[in-house]
């Protein structure tokens, strides 16, 4: 055998070891059997330049040749889809970090004002638009809080002229939701209410309430206190017990303070709830004949109940807010939080 | 109001611990609010609404805790006649308003010897939080906290003409109180006088001449009730409030004023050496009625939920000292004990029965729902955008909705409009806001601060200003800003700066989330806190309804905000209207779309929106659509040219495209650009 076959076949055989992926294999296929310019290729057509008698010797190693390069390189190229099947190539450094997509983050409070809207849906309730800056009416007046009322110093209030304030708070869903409507009604508002406090760790001049307020025929404190556990049960948490202590407020009759289990002892008692077990988280009561007199509603006929919150409080029960200015310090480090 | 239980305790039998006490208390309306260790005593803190005056005494809160507890109430003992035969020092008292002053009920003691009042009352006054000052002083206090009656003791011997007369104040009457201010009165005010001149403002505070001093030997005695509004008013003008006026305001009891007095009489005779020496007055011209309300079973039922039992009323209201008259069958007239001002209307009395139910027995229930629930369009438009721009990471602000005086110059978006808070908590609170943008570009500065240069804030909220007609308002508004990298550093993709077309891509985003589709995002004229060179304006049929753009670079140096800073501002209300336009659906295409891109040659002012109108008038109906892939400008372009590399899609709905008449489609493109605007093919 010429000296050029056994040449190539060694040659053949160290490419052929070096082969480690499909690139290689491509490229080791292309140099030896490439149709035009393949060395196998190029030996063949040094045949017809051999004299007569070496050809079919030659011819035949070539042959020979050319056969075990293509049964090595097919058996080579099996094992290397094998083991591309199997996903033993080289592998993608997984743990790199991903594209950092941006996702933002709804302002906490805002987050429950649509979240305590969609419970009240769910109830039946129509939401009401209202405007923050309100009338001395809706705000006092026909809530039985007349001028001079020692209820509204509790309720320090921005006003704009002798009867144009800041809402102190939503309670005047009450008002606008009676006027011109007849029961039944199921009403609902939620936003910004504002009181002349300075800025304190537990006071903002400005926080958002909710307000609701239910006026049918045979309302009782009893449907009152259902409803409450409806709504404060899913707002927290199924597992919180509610109760009910009398408490004032000029637009209801009979009134009520209401209380949660606290969610941070469960009851058992802690520095939040003052060792009590409970957190007073709303005001609540039946509305107060005058008021529903004054909105054009027969009170020997129906009755009603209202209350109101204070959205603020959640999260700061919630999530543990200790600082009710971190609320609106719109600070990223607070916010990439929620 | 503090209660100590160990002179709670002389009223009422008290078994319980101060925290059996504290629960019990808080059930029936008496917060509770702390149990605390006093000498010898627990001091209850008790936070007594304002309906309830009644309860800011010791027999207050023992009479609800006898009627609690159904234990008996005990009276202190009081001297039962106030009368001597003839006055020793004769003295008169007149009414001249009693309309502010229904009753005037006073008497005169002499022989008194002013000193240290005993142990055992300093001790209880001291528990209820008040100031031993000197035995006539401290009875008045001390008998106040006790029935809750507000008293007052006048040095007699410095009333000028040993007369008393009530009446208002001249306008321009001034007078020191016992806190040694000087003050200002004015007509309302309703004023105890003597012969000459003003000596106490009636419920509030005694005057400072007619004190109690260690000389004092004869003292006059006011144990009067004063109109609540009036007391209030005045309270509220002079910004005093003590603990007389506290009382008053919220409303005495008109009948207690000569038990009262008797009591304080008895005191001064036991601790001073007091005698009567001018019997009592009691100027009372027309007597005053107790409450009656007529009550029906039915009605407590109904309104409580729970079916009541007659006696169980009855008897409830009669340990509260209610008188109860049967008027029919399960209904009765009831009469109010005169310390209950809160009580009006049946439901007053129906709350009392609710209260000793107690509320935690009454069922809870719910009321069968007669109404369909609806959302409000504007939370549904701001609920959508928040969740689109959660999703494009911003972050949700929320600023207060006031402005300081140099925002309106600043951002100059309606000063003329912008409305004034009368009473501002602080000078940077004085107006309220006209725009987001001031509140963001802060919230952005305090961030930077705070080392971050990357900042994604949007905010929803209203701004107000002063309409046509001088009535405020107000403006559902979307605020965006975004400023520093497009993403977090990061290796995949180089360092991109948020740019005027990210915010613009934001804007687009929102309108398609909304599925506004008649928007349009045109150059804005003038906008003071917007670059001139990128501002935009956001418009629904020429009606500008948002504004977006670089922050100016005043602005931007005003805030030392260092690095662009990007806005919109969108009037989110003005769209509800146009938004959530219907969903028509198309079927799918059955055939194939065609894409070629197109790299053009043109001037580098050309706008994009002439391209797209130029394109758009050939009305080519196969042609889907236009995007722009690509902008080069440098090497191998004229200068003052610039490349753009259109992607046009092509899609007939009927048949297959074939490439001969993409190839038409996109020479006539090409021709038309060219005839128009010279736009040339960009060669390779």
């Amino acid at each position: 055998m010429p000296r050029s076959i056994e040449e190539l076949k060694e040659r053949f055989e160290r490419e052929f070891a070096s082969i480690s992926g499909m690139e290689a294999w491509k490229s080791v296929r292309d140099t030896f059997l490439a149709r035009d310019s393949g060395i196998i290729t190029a030996e063949m057509k040094k045949l017809r330049e051999l004299p007569k008698e070496e050809r079919p010797a030659f011819g035949q190693a070539i042959n020979r040749l050319r056969s075990t390069i293509e049964n090595r390189l097919q058996e080579r190229h099996d094992e290397l889809k094998k083991a591309a099947l199997a996903g033993l190539q080289s592998r993608l450094d997984v743990t790199r970090p991903g594209f950092p997509y941006a996702l933002g983050s709804a302002h906490p409070i805002k987050r429950l004002q649509a979240e305590i809207e969609r419970i009240f849906v769910n109830l039946g309730f129509e939401v009401f638009d209202l405007t923050e800056i309100e009338g001395d009416y809706y705000n006092f007046e026909a809530l039985n809080m007349p001028r001079n009322h020692p209820a509204r110093d509790a309720q320090d209030t921005f006003y704009f002229d002798d009867t144009l304030l800041l809402r102190t708070h939503c309670t005047s869903v009450d008002v606008h939701a009676m006027e011109g409507r007849k029961p039944p009604i199921r009403a609902v508002t939620t936003g910004k209410v504002y009181r002349r406090d300075p800025f304190d760790a537990t006071h903002s001049p400005m926080f958002y309430q909710v307000d609701v307020v239910v006026i049918d025929e045979g309302i009782t404190m009893g449907d009152m206190k259902g409803m409450l556990e409806v709504f404060l049960k899913q707002l927290f948490h199924p597992g919180i017990k509610m109760r009910l202590r009398p408490g004032f407020f000029p637009f209801v009759e009979p009134g009520a303070e209401v209380d949660i289990s606290c969610i941070f002892c469960n009851g058992a008692g802690c520095p939040t709830c003052k060792h009590s077990g409970w957190i007073e988280i709303l005001g609540a009561g039946m509305c107060h004949p005058k008021v529903l007199r004054m909105s054009g509603i027969d009170d020997s006929r129906y009755s009603g109940f209202a209350w109101g919150m204070g959205i603020d409080r959640v999260p700061m029960l919630k999530y543990g807010v200790e600082d009710i200015r971190l609320l609106f310090d719109n600070d990223l480090r607070f916010l990439e939080q929620f | 109001m503090k209660i100590s239980t160990e002179w709670l305790g002389e009223y009422v039998e008290i078994r319980e611990s101060p925290q059996k006490l504290k629960d019990d208390l808080s059930m029936i309306g008496l917060l509770v609010e702390a149990v605390e260790e006093g000498e010898s005593t627990s001091v209850l803190e008790v936070e007594v609404t304002s309906n309830r005056p009644d309860c800011l005494s010791h027999i207050g809160v023992a009479r609800e805790v006898a009627a609690l507890y159904r234990r008996p109430l005990r009276h202190p003992e009081k001297r039962e006649t106030l009368r001597i035969e003839p006055d020793r020092i004769p003295y008169a008292i007149e009414v001249r308003d009693a309309g502010l002053c229904p009753r005037y009920t006073a008497l005169v003691m002499d022989g008194i010897r002013v000193g240290e009042s005993p142990g055992w009352m300093q001790k209880r006054l001291r528990a209820a939080g008040m100031r031993p000052l000197n035995n006539i002083v401290d009875i008045t206090n001390y008998v106040l906290l006790e029935m809750g009656h507000p008293l007052h003791a006048f040095d007699y011997d410095i009333l000028r003409g040993g007369k008393i007369v009530v009446s208002k104040a001249r306008q321009g009457d001034r007078m020191a109180t016992l806190d040694g201010i000087r003050r200002e009165l004015d007509a309302e005010m309703l004023l105890i006088n003597d012969a000459e001149g003003p000596v106490a403002i009636a419920g509030v505070m005694g005057g400072l001449e007619s004190e109690i001093s260690p000389t004092t030997t004869r003292v006059l005695l006011e144990s009067a009730y004063f109109r609540p509004d009036s007391i209030r008013r005045t309270s509220k003008k002079l910004g005093l409030s003590t603990e007389s006026s506290y009382r008053f305001e919220r409303g005495a009891d008109w009948d207690i004023t000569v038990a009262a007095l008797a009591r304080v009489c008895r005191l001064v005779e036991d601790l001073a050496g007091g005698r009567i020496a001018g019997s009592m007055r009691d100027v009372y011209p027309k007597t005053m009625e107790p409450v009656r309300i007529s009550l029906r079973k039915q009605s407590a039922a109904a309104l409580i939920g729970v079916p009541m039992e007659r006696e169980f009323i009855e008897s409830t209201l009669c340990r509260l000292n209610f008188r109860l008259e049967e008027s029919g069958p399960d209904s009765w007239n009831v009469t109010c004990p005169t310390y209950r001002a809160d009580m009006e209307l049946e439901a007053d009395l129906i709350e009392e029965i609710a209260r000793f139910y107690g509320y935690q027995n009454i069922p809870a229930t719910l009321p069968p729902n007669r109404n369909m629930g609806r959302p409000s369009p504007v939370s549904r438009l701001e609920n959508a955008l928040r969740d689109i721009l959660v999703g494009l990471g911003f972050h949700e602000a929320v600023n207060l909705s006031f402005a300081d005086e140099s925002d309106a110059e600043e951002f100059g978006t309606g000063q003329d409009e912008r409305i004034g808070v009368r009473n501002p908590l602080t000078e940077d609170m004085k107006y309220m806001r006209t725009d987001l943008a001031p509140g963001l570009v802060r919230a952005a500065k305090r961030n930077f601060n705070y080392g971050r240069r990357t900042v994604r804030l949007f905010e929803i909220g209203k701004v107000y200003r002063a309409g046509p007609d001088g009535i405020p308002e107000e403006r559902n508004i979307l605020g965006i800003l975004g400023t520093g990298g497009f993403t977090e550093r990061n290796w995949k993709l180089p360092d991109a700066g948020f740019d005027f077309f990210h915010m613009k891509g934001v804007l687009e985003t929102l309108l398609e989330g909304i599925r506004l589709r008649r928007c349009a995002i045109e150059p804005a004229g003038a906008v003071r806190w917007l670059n001139p060179a990128e501002a935009a304006a956001l418009k629904i049929e020429d009606a500008t309804c948002g504004l977006m753009g670089s922050l100016s670079a005043a602005l931007e140096e005003k805030y030392k905000l260092r690095q662009p800073v990007y806005l919109a501002e969108i009037e989110f209300g003005a769209l509800s209207g146009n938004a959530f336009e219907e969903i028509h659906f198309r079927s799918l295409p059955k055939y194939p779309f065609a894409e070629r891109d197109l790299s053009i040659v043109v001037g580098r002012d050309l706008a994009w929106r002439k391209i797209q109108t130029c394109i758009a008038d050939l009305d080519i109906a196969e042609l889907a659509s236009v995007a722009l892939v690509d902008i080069y400008e440098g090497k191998k372009i004229p200068s003052g040219k610039l490349s753009m590399t259109l992607r046009l899609t092509f899609r007939d709905r009927e048949k297959t495209l074939t490439v001969d008449r993409v190839q038409d489609f996109v020479d006539t493109v090409l021709s038309s650009l060219h005839k128009t605007y010279g736009a040339e093919l960009r060669s390779l």
